[in-house]
């Protein structure tokens, strides 16, 4: 639905081995894909698979051992905090400041006068639905209100691409899906690129255009699933026959690379 | 309630002053409060000459081992190579009774003031570059990821998000150093130096000049008053939020 649309962030024959240890452990391996302007796509795949390691490669936080990322058809070496923002897991909320200065913190790193600041800030407050809790600080709110200032702060630098490290992961069931529907609300009004992480299936069907499966050990990208559902989407559809299907087919991709892996291990022993 | 207090005080101060008076202990042992004003009224000047002195030592100490302690804490726990190294040689060197080390300093650094201001920025040192380190080290990365993508620079990194970070274990380093600090200023006077409130007890001990002595103690007792006071003052400063927190949850 998205696919007229120009390709924003890129990855050619990515792989990356950390040389640490006694023996270099490839993390990833031929990671290509692409990411259309304004398409929400999730990475799903099993704890441990690099899934991390990948987000920070794309937000330029860790350089590649092959292969190469791009935004906008040009390498990413360093952080672009322009171009993209990224969310953690934890919210990474700097706990001495009140909520409308954590909001404020990326513009006021990179100079922005004090006016402008707070008005942005406002602005992404009353989008996360927040406005009242500006004067806050951040303990004084629940997680998934934590994580809401973590979205406005990603936000606030107007960036066209938002990386996502499993920002629900922490949070309790109806919580996270409350937070599912409101990032989608968001999306929705912002137009933003995301790219999510997550180890829900679920999740990841429910909000994405595309959702990557990825293996373990080294981390491949071994499907790349439609969602091929109705947008506006509500919670419903979590039980439709469409949406099962898909959840099967992202299953099977993964539980079948588990096999393969299961028996390369015997056989090489 | 200040009434019960007061008369709780005059009842102590009475049975010290009897005690002494009746001769129960004898005058080199014990200086009765009556002693002690009697010395503050006879030489009330030399003390506060000698207090001056003493206090600007403690400040000039406090705060290059703050500088120094917190810029090596930096370091040692962002760089791993360096931390590695200076983590237990840190630890190790705070386990020696750094008094040892007193006679070289007196060499390296005179019989003056440099000597006592450099022995007791030492002895501060070890605790606030320990906590520092620690307290960057227990930091979550993600805070340094998440500096790193909003494009701060090593330096924001730094002051901005990690330093702040750490002020809960910076402040309990600093409360350690700031004691061991006025220890160490108060001790140096004391084994060699030309003035201050540890050269007048060493100097009226010599003598036996109890009640000099006992007014020398509650002068010391005012120096390290003072060090908590300017310490309260940064507490308050940096680590408000956290009082916050522990009130609220």
């Amino acid at each position: 639905m998205t696919s007229t649309k120009p390709v924003v962030i890129e990855t050619r024959g990515l792989r990356k081995v950390f040389s640490a240890g006694r023996a270099p452990i490839t993390a990833l391996q031929d990671i290509s894909f692409a990411v259309r302007e304004g398409s929400f796509v999730s990475l799903v795949g099993p704890s441990g698979c690099g899934k991390s390691t990948l987000l920070q490669m794309l937000a330029g936080l860790m350089p590649s051992t092959a292969g190469e990322v791009f935004v906008d058809g040009l390498p990413v070496r360093k952080p672009a905090p322009d171009k993209i923002s990224v969310m953690f897991q934890d919210a990474t909320l700097l706990p001495w400041k009140r909520v409308a200065e954590n909001v404020e913190f990326p513009l006021e790193v990179r100079g922005t006068d004090a006016a402008e600041r707070r008005e942005r800030a406002a602005a992404m407050l009353s989008l996360v639905g927040l406005t009242d809790f500006g004067a806050r600080y951040p303990h004084e709110l629940s997680g998934g209100m934590r994580q809401r200032v973590a979205i406005a702060r990603a936000l606030a630098p107007d960036p066209r691409i938002l990386l996502m490290d499993e920002p629900f992961g922490a949070l309790d069931e109806q919580t996270r899906i409350k937070m599912g529907h409101e990032l989608l609300d968001i999306w929705s009004k912002t137009r933003k690129t995301i790219f999510l992480i997550t180890h829900s299936l679920t999740e990841a069907l429910f909000l994405s255009d595309i959702v990557l499966v990825m293996s373990h050990r080294p981390g491949r990208i071994v499907g790349v699933i439609e969602a091929g559902l109705p947008r506006p989407r509500t919670y419903d559809i979590i039980g439709s026959a469409e949406f099962g299907a898909a959840r099967n087919r992202i299953w099977k991709l993964i539980s079948q690379d588990d096999d393969e892996s299961g028996d390369n291990g015997m056989a090489s022993l | 309630m200040s009434l019960r207090r007061l008369l709780i005080i005059m009842v102590i101060l009475g049975t010290w002053e009897a005690v002494r008076r009746l001769d129960l202990v004898g005058p080199l042992l014990l200086a009765s409060p009556s002693e002690i004003i009697g010395a503050f009224v006879k030489s009330w000047p030399d003390y506060f000459l000698a207090l001056r002195f003493t206090i600007a030592e403690i400040a000039a100490a406090l705060a290059l081992a703050l500088i120094v302690g917190i810029g090596t804490g930096i370091v040692a726990g962002m760089v791993p190579f360096f931390g590695a190294t200076a983590g237990p040689l840190l630890s190790s060197l705070f386990a020696i009774p750094l008094i040892t080390w007193y006679p070289l300093f007196m060499v390296w650094f005179g019989l003056g003031t440099m000597s006592k201001i450099v022995y007791a920025a030492v002895s501060g040192f070890f605790p606030i570059a320990i906590n520092t380190m620690n307290g960057i080290r227990g930091l979550d990365r993600r805070y340094l990821l998440f500096g790193q993508a909003i494009g701060c620079s090593r330096r924001q990194v730094v002051f901005r998000i990690l330093l702040p970070m750490a002020m809960p274990s910076i402040i309990s380093g600093l409360r350690i150093g700031t004691g061991l600090v006025v220890i160490g200023v108060i001790v140096a006077e004391m084994l060699a130096s030309f003035g201050g409130i540890g050269y007048l007890i060493s100097y009226y001990r010599s003598i036996y000049a109890t009640g000099h002595v006992y007014l020398g103690i509650l002068f010391a007792l005012a120096c390290a008053l003072a060090a908590n006071w300017g310490l309260s003052l940064v507490e308050r400063r940096f680590t408000h939020w956290r009082e916050l927190q522990i009130g609220e949850r």
